[in-house]
C-alpha cells in the first residue's frame, strides 16, 4: 500500500515531523516505534559505511607503524621524510596546486559569474563541458597535451614560429601542466562556484551594486567574490587534494611530482608508501576540515532570510 | 517638461511587446505607484528607468537630460529591491555607506552620512549587525537608507514590501511615504496591491498588459475609473449586463430594472444598445429617501460580517449584487429572504 511506504520513508529518513498520511494513520505508539527503527537502521549504515573506509586506513597506519621487528615505531616516517626528493617533489606539487588553483579562481569565477547574470542559456553547455574530465580519462587528455603541445608553434601558412614545443622547457611543462590540472579540477571549481552564486542571488547584488554607481571591477572584487568566497575556498581545497595526488599527468609529461614519486617508492619500498599514504590521507582530512570550519562560519552570513 | 519623462518607450523581448508605447512625466517630488497585474510590464518600465533594460524605443530623460542609453551605474538612481539585495559580506553601516565609497566620499563624511542614514530609519542600534541578523523589515528598512544615502535624483521601488507580513508591510509603507516626503524625493512604487498603491500615492499608474489604462490620484482611480479595468482591478465591483432605455435622460434597464445614471456622453447613445453597468458595494444602501435616483426591489440572499465592513448578497432582478455596510452593534440586519428596497445616486452607476 502506497501510505505504508510513504511512512517508512519518512521514518527511514529520520524525520521527526508529522505527516497526514490519508487513511490508517498509525496511534503515537507505532509511531514512535517507527522511529526509533529509522534511527536504528540509519545508525547501522552508518557503521557499516564507517567500517568500510576505516578499516583501510587503519590497516595502512598499523602497516606503517611495523617497519621494525615486533615494535610500533614511526621509523618509516623518519625514513620517508628523510629522503630530500620527499620534500622537493612534495613541494612542486604544492606550488603546481596554488598555480592551478590561482588560474582555475580567474577562469571560472567570471565566467560563472557571466553566464548566471547574462547567457543563462549556456548554463547547460558549460555544465556539459565542465563534466568532461569525469568522462574522458586523464590519460586521454595527457596524450592530447602532449601531440598538441610537443611541436613547434607557426602562425598558419607562415614560417615564423610563435614559440618552441612547450614540452622541451621545464617552465613550458608546467605551464601544460597547470592547464592539464585546470581541466581535472574544473567539475569541482565550476560546480562548488556556480552553486555559491545561486544561494546569494548575484544577479541582484549586481544591480544592487550597479545602481549604487560601482562598475565591473569594483561589483567582482567587493561584491561577487568576497560572497562566493567559502565556495571558492571548498572548491579549492579539493583541487588541492587532486592536484598532490595525481599520477597520470605528472609521470606523462615528466613532472617530478608528489604523485609519481608516491608511486615509484610504492614499489621499492614496504613501509614508507604506507607512512607517505596516511600522511596524504591526514592532510585530506584537515583540508577537508578547513572546508567545514570555514564554510560552517560562512553559512549563516551567506544564507537568505 | 517634467522632472522624469518616458516618451512612447517601447520593450520588446523578442517579437514579444511588454511595455508599448509608455507615455508619463513625474514631477519632481512626486510618489507615482505602477500598479497591475502579474506580468504586465511594471517592473520591466522600472527596470528600464533603472537602466537594467535598454528601451526598444523611445526616451527617458531625468532632470532635461536623456539617459535613455546610459549605463546604470552613471545614473543617480536608487533602487530597492522585493529581495532586499543586502550585500552579505557587509555589515549595515558599510552597506549603506557603499555608494559613497565608490563615489569617493571621505571616511568622516561617510561616516556622517550613514549616521545620519541610521537614524532616518531608526535603525541606529544596528549599525555592525550583518544582514542576516536582521528581520525583513528591518533589511528593507537598511536597503532604503542605502538606496537614499547616495541622494539619488529618482528613488525606483518594485515591490518593496510584497515579502513581509502585513503588519509590517503597512507600518513600513507609511514610513517609507513619510521619509519620501521629509526628503522631498521623487519615486516610484511598484506593487500590484491595490490598497498600498491607494494608500500612499500622489497618481497610480494603473497598467494591463504593457499599456497604461489610466493615471490620475487614488480619488480619481478609485471613484472615477476609465475602464471596465481599472474599475475591477482598483476596489471590489458589481458588474451587469444592461440596455439603454433612454439615453437622453440616463436611463437603462438591467433585467427589467430602470437604472438611472450621470455617465456623462451617456445622451450620444442610442435606444437599445448593449452596456456593461458597474456599481462599487459600498454605493449602495438601505432605502431611506424615496426621491433619491435609484431606488431598487430586492431580495436579500446572504449577509457576511467581514468586520469593520458587513457585505451582504442582494438579488435585483435575476442579478446578484454585493453591498458594503459598516458595521456597527446598532445594525438591524435584514433577515435572509426578505424584500427589501436599496438605493444608490445616479452618479455611482457607472457604464464603462
Ligand atoms: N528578460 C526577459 N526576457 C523575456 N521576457 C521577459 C523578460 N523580462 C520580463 N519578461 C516578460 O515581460 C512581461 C512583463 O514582465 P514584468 O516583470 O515587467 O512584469 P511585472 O508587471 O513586474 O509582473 P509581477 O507583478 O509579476 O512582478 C512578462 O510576461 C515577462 O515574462
Ligand atoms: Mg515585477
Amino acid at each position: 500500500m502506497a501510505s505504508k511506504g510513504l511512512r517508512k520513508v519518512v521514518a527511514m529518513s529520520d524525520t521527526s515531523f508529522d505527516i497526514s498520511v490519508d487513511q490508517g494513520e498509525p496511534d503515537k505508539k507505532t509511531r514512535s516505534l517507527l522511529r526509533i527503527g529509522g534511527r536504528f537502521w540509519s545508525w547501522v549504515w552508518f557503521i557499516l559505511g564507517a567500517i568500510y573506509f576505516l578499516v583501510p586506513l587503519f590497516a595502512t597506519l598499523r602497516h606503517s607503524l611495523r617497519m621494525e621487528r615486533d615494535v610500533l615505531g614511526f621509523k618509516a616516517y623518519e625514513r620517508a621524510f628523510e629522503d630530500p626528493s620527499f620534500l622537493e617533489t612534495f613541494l612542486l606539487s604544492n606550488a603546481l596546486a596554488v598555480a592551478t588553483i590561482l588560474c582555475s579562481t580567474l577562469l571560472i569565477v567570471p565566467t560563472a559569474y557571466w553566464i548566471r547574470l547574462r547567457l543563462p542559456q549556456a548554463r547547460r553547455i558549460a555544465e556539459f563541458i565542465t563534466l568532461l574530465p569525469f568522462v574522458i580519462p586523464a590519460i586521454i587528455l595527457v596524450f592530447g597535451l602532449i601531440r598538441t603541445y610537443s611541436t613547434h608553434f607557426t602562425i598558419p601558412f607562415t614560417d615564423i614560429e610563435l614559440f618552441q614545443p612547450l614540452t622541451t622547457t621545464k617552465f613550458g611543462t608546467y605551464a601544460l601542466i597547470t592547464a592539464g590540472y585546470m581541466v581535472l579540477a574544473m567539475p569541482y571549481m565550476y560546480r562548488s562556484v556556480d552553486t555559491g552564486m545561486r544561494v546569494v542571488d548575484i544577479r541582484t547584488l549586481t544591480e544592487a551594486a550597479q545602481s549604487l554607481g560601482a562598475g565591473w571591477f569594483t561589483i567582482i572584487t567587493q561584491v561577487i567574490l568576497p560572497n562566493v568566497r567559502s565556495a571558492l575556498l571548498s572548491g579549492a581545497l579539493l583541487t588541492f587534494a587532486i592536484v598532490v595526488g595525481e599520477v597520470t599527468l605528472a609521470s606523462f609529461l615528466g613532472v617530478d611530482a608528489f604523485g609519481p614519486y608516491l608511486f615509484l617508492i610504492g614499489q621499492h619500498k614496504a613501509y614508507e608508501p604506507a607512512a607517505l599514504s596516511f600522511v596524504t590521507f591526514l592532510m585530506t582530512w584537515f583540508a577537508m576540515g578547513m572546508i567545514q570550519f570555514v564554510t560552517g562560519g560562512q553559512g549563516q552570513a551567506t544564507g537568505a532570510h | 517638461m517634467s522632472y522624469l519623462s518616458l516618451e512612447n518607450v517601447t520593450k520588446q523581448f523578442g517579437d514579444v511587446v511588454v511595455v508599448d508605447k509608455f507615455n508619463l512625466g513625474i514631477e519632481k517630488g512626486e510618489f507615482v505607484s505602477f500598479l497591475g497585474p502579474s506580468g504586465c510590464g511594471k517592473t520591466t518600465t522600472l527596470r528600464m528607468v533603472a537602466g537594467f533594460e535598454l528601451p526598444t524605443s523611445g526616451r527617458i530623460t531625468l532632470d532635461g537630460v536623456d539617459i535613455t542609453d546610459k549605463a546604470p551605474n552613471q545614473r543617480n538612481v536608487g533602487m530597492i529591491f522585493q529581495a532586499y539585495a543586502l550585500f552579505p559580506n557587509m555589515t549595515v553601516a558599510q552597506n549603506i555607506g557603499f555608494g559613497l565609497r565608490i563615489r569617493k566620499m571621505n571616511s568622516t563624511d561617510v561616516h556622517a552620512r550613514v549616521d545620519e542614514m541610521l537614524s532616518l530609519v531608526n535603525l541606529e542600534k544596528h549599525a555592525n549587525k550583518y544582514p542576516y541578523q536582521l528581520s525583513g523589515g528591518q533589511q528593507q528598512r537598511v536597503s532604503l537608507a542605502r538606496a537614499l544615502a547616495i541622494r539619488p535624483e529618482v528613488l525606483l521601488l518594485d515591490e518593496p514590501l510584497s515579502a513581509l507580513d502585513a503588519k509590517i508591510r503597512v507600518s513600513l509603507r507609511q514610513e517609507i511615504r513619510a521619509i519620501q516626503r521629509r526628503l522631498g524625493i521623487t519615486a516610484i512604487f511598484v506593487t500590484h496591491d491595490q490598497e498600498e498603491a491607494l494608500s500612499i500615492s500622489d497618481r497610480i499608474v494603473v497598467m494591463n498588459v504593457g499599456e497604461m489604462e489610466q493615471v490620475g490620484s487614488p480619488f480619481e482611480i478609485y471613484n472615477f475609473p476609465k475602464t471596465q479595468f481599472v474599475a475591477n482591478f482598483v476596489g471590489s465591483l458589481n458588474n451587469a449586463d444592461a440596455e439603454v432605455v433612454d439615453p437622453a435622460n440616463g436611463i437603462l434597464a438591467m433585467d427589467g430594472v430602470h437604472f438611472k445614471t450621470a455617465e456623462e456622453d451617456f445622451s450620444s447613445r442610442k435606444k437599445g444598445d448593449k452596456v456593461k453597468i458597474s456599481v462599487r458595494p459600498e454605493r449602495f444602501s438601505f432605502a431611506v429617501e424615496p426621491k433619491k435616483d435609484n431606488v431598487i426591489d430586492c431580495t436579500i440572499e446572504s449577509i457576511t460580517f467581514l468586520g469593520a465592513v458587513v457585505r451582504i448578497q442582494i438579488k435585483i432582478g435575476n442579478t446578484s449584487f454585493n453591498m458594503d455596510t459598516f458595521n456597527n452593534p446598532f445594525l438591524e440586519l435584514p433577515a435572509i429572504g426578505a424584500k427589501e428596497q436599496v438605493m444608490c445616486s445616479k452618479e455611482a452607476v457607472l457604464v464603462l
